[in-house]
């Protein structure tokens, strides 16, 4: 902390709050307001990390995030900018991409090895012979990558946060900040998305100018919102903007955007620009300015406007000797500091650190060299257009600001600042509170004397500004020239890539990744494009930038993925089967119980006694109104028309294909009112299937999805009978609940409506009551049943009983192409209704002789698997949809698909599946009480 | 792909609350021929521009209404409930 210069107002570090972190076991001291970065600079940090590919040190060198330099593992998070990120008590700092240390990284060979590694080396190299590829590989892969992935899952609460507003700022500097006061000012409901920690954008390193803390006082005074560490990482159409801060993502769908994304500094390309020690002007002002260290002692800066002679002037007062370069050959003036005008740095020296830098006229090979441990580059500024890019706007290269500026926007999009080719503070305030002022205007806020104003504002945006007069496209001498930091790609690299035909900016991200790093372009997309331009022999407005896509900055994979959710139901019951020792399984969302004993025991009890299955998971639906038979009626092929109040009917549900879509009950329970069942995994599907009828017929019916307020249970057996009377006071001889009725009645004091029906084919009764009694119900039966031997059952002794009945599930047993004839349920269509959906698409179908859904025996030890083939003399032919083994038919029994010529009573087949084989024989008739006698008793 | 659309009952909601119901098509009914029928289960328009189409308020007041949406640009300029609307069918 001994390089900290003296105090200044508008620093950010409270010297009275130390903060302290460990830096790889080191402990680092700091202030609060301090960056990682900035505390590891007052640290005497120089190097903050290895280079991606040739493993060359790299240091601090822009300070805004816009660059892959000082990615670090902090408290396990791999690749965060340190030089953004706020320093917290106690965290863990680690620096990337090196073995044993940064500072000693034996991968340093590698760059003596670069002839071995040109652009797409990958693609080319280790390939020949053969058996190289596989060797070499694995180091390959355990080279590349930046960071360590955490194994530990995430568990930090990670939301999604919708917000909507008139107007969306985007970028908290100058400009942002002016449009966020004109806006909620005028009466728009207004947010600005500051990316870093604090807003102020280029105002915050400055020595001078207008403050930020007013403009943000201004916008907030005015009710704008201002998110900061909230970085807008995408737009899409809507519009919706994507961003996303420590622990959310946010969705934000304005009416009107205003981008003062600002301008991102572009370093300059000569033999080894990237030495530590070699830093962008933004850089060298923040250490200086707001964090108060001197980065370097002698130092040299770059530049072609007054930019630098701000950056020259903060280093002079900060103790620093200073020499200008600068571009322009009138120069500037000197003040405290040497000016040497019309030359540029044509190369620099060092390894560790930079040493010295060769001083020549633009486009010489040589000149004075002139010792140095700091070097700016200043005023070279790309402006921010990538978010703007995605709105659709059109960008149009400036010969002035040499660059690509947005030109025309989509009706709702606004720029303003150095985004729009701003390059004072005082013309991005006036572009900032032009565009706020349209914004709300364009959104119904109108303030008086707008016109006027808007007026004033464009004289005063529209400010004539001197050329830009950009550095060399690259140096001259030994040593490295890098167009891309992120990616180690060179200026010679790119020019072999050219020369091997990747002649456009987007062929040459594709081959040789540039832009495509940590820093998505922001660092080195006018390196790039330029270096391209000078390789193909085309001029820079020709060579346009790569595509700009969402993620334009890093964002977290947590962020995107959100919390976990897995949707799950449970009956209230459920904690009753978890007592009584069930395993559960899924049933669509719902858990359900698979077996509490074993399955065959279960099944046991049914048979001979009796036994109860929670049945809450029913889709359950309640029609009322005068159009709910009509309604019925068109979405069944049965007919209800003609079912007597308290009766319940069987009905398949078609689409108009003729496809069988669900099967259930329909109960009628008044002339205008019915209680339908559907299956559990199908409820929510056919709550729109019928709603969506029922809204396109606009038949005068209510359609009420009733599943969650029903708890149910199926009673079966023999001795169902005897429970039930224990169970209720009202009748429950056959006479009077016989089979296929519907009756209500109280059920241990419970108002309950049961149903004679059951899927198990015993006497039963499926008892439908307000789900919040579920488990005083649940208990009453278990109580009432306990004399007559009642077992709860599950859903596995379910499947091996209906399969005795050959009842047949919906999705198990049918496909997307089985209709009613097909699986022997023709009896349920009637084909002389004026019209249900189906009855078109049925035409013709019953006479199709194609396959058939048949029961089987099959007298095996072997249980074929669901899917197992049906096949004749080793050709494919069908295929079983369920088996079980069943003591009642004492054999498997199961269903399956087979030509409809061997669909009568007898026919043997064979079923294969893998080296397994049985042969089965069809059992039209179902193998438990074909008749049906005991369901009806 | 996101973006609003104006529940005749809820107002402005996020699309991601509702469910698509597909463009509008005319049914075949019971005496339609072959060709109508196949046109009306396998055939849609495809438009690009403005379509009519059904949307279900899935996450909100699960009702059914007919949007008029610009299949392009996802703007949805016109929504309503289909018994306000003579002559369309599904």
């Amino acid at each position: 902390m001994s390089e900290r210069l003296p105090p200044r107002p508008g620093e950010a570090i409270a010297r009275d709050r130390p903060v302290t972190f460990d830096f790889e076991g080191r402990k680092v001291r700091a202030f609060e307001g301090d960056t990682v970065g900035s505390a590891l600079a007052a640290a005497g940090v120089r190097i903050t990390g290895r280079s991606f590919k040739y493993h060359r040190p790299r240091g601090i060198m822009c300070m805004t995030g816009s660059c892959p330099n000082c990615l670090m593992q902090i408290d396990g998070i791999p690749n965060v900018r340190s030089c953004t990120e706020p320093v917290r008590e106690g965290s863990t700092v680690r620096r990337q991409n090196a073995w044993p240390s940064v500072d000693r990284d034996v991968h340093g060979w590698i760059g003596v090895f670069s002839f071995m590694l040109p652009p797409g080396f990958y693609y080319k190299l280790f390939h020949r012979p053969r058996w190289v590829w596989p060797l070499v590989e694995p180091f390959i892969r355990s080279k590349a990558g930046l960071g360590k992935v955490p194994r530990e899952a995430d568990h930090d609460a990670r939301e999604v946060q919708n917000h909507h507003c008139d107007v969306l700022v985007i970028g908290g500097g100058a400009a942002g900040l002016a449009a966020a006061a004109e806006a909620a000012g005028a009466g728009a409901s207004t947010i600005v998305l500051e990316e870093r920690s604090e807003p102020g954008g280029s105002l915050l390193g400055s020595a001078d100018g207008v403050g930020a803390e007013s403009l943000l006082g201004d916008a907030e005074a005015a009710g704008a919102r201002v998110l900061v560490g909230t970085a807008a990482f995408g737009v899409f159409g809507g519009p919706l903007v994507a961003a996303a801060s420590r622990d959310r993502l946010h969705r934000i769908r304005p009416r009107h955007l205003v981008f003062a994304t600002g301008a991102t500094e572009q370093g300059a390309v000569f033999p080894n620009n990237d030495r530590p020690g070699i830093m962008l002007s933004s850089a060298v002002e923040l250490l200086v300015n707001r964090y108060r260290v001197l980065p370097g002692r002698r130092a040299v800066v770059l530049t072609s406007d007054d930019h630098g002679y701000a950056t020259a002037r903060t280093l002079r007062d900060a103790g620093a000797q200073v020499t200008v370069v600068d571009l322009r050959p009138q120069g500037g003036t000197a003040d405290g500091f040497a000016v040497i005008p019309g030359s540029t740095i044509v190369a620099a020296d060092g390894r560790r650190r930079v040493r010295e830098v060769v001083v020549g006229e633009p486009g010489s090979h040589g000149g004075r060299s002139i010792p140095c441990d700091l070097v700016a580059l200043a005023g070279f500024a790309a402006p921010s257009t990538n978010l703007l890019a995605m709105t659709g706007a059109e960008l149009t290269f400036d010969e002035r600001a040499q660059a690509f500026l947005p030109i025309e926007l989509p009706p709702n999009v606004h720029a303003a600042g150095a985004v729009a080719g701003a390059r004072s503070t005082a013309a991005a305030i006036a572009q900032g509170r032009l565009a706020g002022l349209e914004a709300a205007g364009a959104t119904g806020h109108l303030t008086p004397e707008m016109d006027e104003r808007i007026e004033r504002l464009r004289l005063e945006a529209a400010v004539d500004q001197d050329p830009v007069v950009l550095p060399p496209e690259a140096g001259a001498g030994a040593g490295k020239q890098f167009a891309c930091l992120c990616m180690d790609v060179t200026n010679k690299e790119l020019k072999t890539a050219v020369a091997e035909g990747f002649d456009s900016m987007e062929l040459l991200k594709r081959y040789t990744t540039i832009t495509m790093g940590p820093c998505q372009g922001k660092a080195c997309m006018t390196a790039s494009q330029r270096l391209c331009s000078r390789a193909t022999g085309s001029s820079f407005p020709e060579t346009r930038p790569t595509t700009a896509r969402p993620p334009w900055t890093p964002v977290e994979l947590g962020t995107m993925a959100g919390w976990r959710r897995t949707p799950r139901k449970e009956s209230t019951m459920h904690d009753r089967h978890t007592d009584a020792g069930a395993t559960f399984m899924w049933a669509g969302d719902w858990r359900r119980p698979h077996r509490y004993a074993t399955p065959e025991a279960e099944v046991e009890a049914v048979r001979n006694r009796v036994g109860v299955i929670d049945v809450s998971s029913l889709g359950k639906f309640r029609i009322r109104g005068p159009g709910a038979v009509e309604l019925l009626e068109r979405l069944y092929p049965n007919r209800f028309a003609d079912l007597r109040v308290g009766r319940i009917r069987y009905g398949l549900m078609l689409n108009d294909e003729g496809v069988i879509i669900d099967d259930g009950t329909v109960c009628r329970l008044d002339e205008d009112e019915f209680f339908v069942t559907v299956t559990t995994g199908n409820t929510a599907a056919l709550e729109r299937w019928i709603t969506w009828w029922n809204a396109d017929w606009r038949f005068d019916a209510q359609v009420l999805n009733v599943t969650g307020a029903y708890g149910a249970v199926n009673l079966a057996g023999p001795a169902s009978r005897e429970v039930m009377r224990a169970l209720t006071h009202s009748d429950v001889s056959g006479e009077a609940v016989p089979y296929l009725s519907a009756t209500r009645m109280e059920v241990a004091q419970v108002p309950a409506l049961v149903l004679r029906i059951g899927f198990v084919g015993e006497l039963g009764y499926e008892i439908h009551f307000p789900s919040m009694y579920g488990e005083h119900v649940w208990d009453a039966i278990v109580a009432a049943g306990k004399e007559h031997g009642i077992a709860p059952f599950g859903l596995e002794a379910q499947r091996i009983l209906r399969l005795e009945k050959q009842h047949i599930l919906v999705g198990q047993d049918t496909d997307a192409e089985s209709d009613p004839y097909e699986v022997g349920l023709g009896w349920t269509v009637k084909a002389d209704k004026e019209d249900f959906l189906g009855k078109r698409g049925l035409v013709g179908l019953d006479e199709v002789a194609g396959e058939r859904l048949v029961g089987f025996t099959c007298p095996s030890e072997w249980l074929p698997p669901e899917g197992a083939s049906v096949v004749h003399e080793g050709v494919w032919v069908g295929r079983v949809t369920s088996a079980r083994r069943s003591a009642a038919a004492g054999s498997v029994v199961g269903l399956a698909w087979i030509p409809a010529g061997w669909a009568s009573e007898g026919t043997g087949f064979e079923i294969q599946f893998g080296s397994n084989r049985a042969r089965a024989t069809v059992a039209l008739r179902p193998f438990y009480d074909p008749d049906g006698e005991r369901l009806r008793s | 792909m996101t973006f609003l659309i104006t529940c005749p009952n809820c107002g402005p909601r996020e699309a991601l609350e509702f469910s698509f119901g597909g463009e509008t098509t005319r049914r075949a009914g019971p005496d339609a021929t072959d060709v109508e029928l196949a046109g009306y289960l396998f055939f849609r328009g495809n438009v690009n521009g403005w379509q009519t189409e059904w949307w279900l308020h899935r996450d909100g007041c699960r009702r059914w209404f007919l949007a008029e949406r610009h299949t392009l640009t996802n703007e949805v300029r016109a929504t309503y409930w289909h018994n306000d609307r003579e002559g369309s069918t599904a």
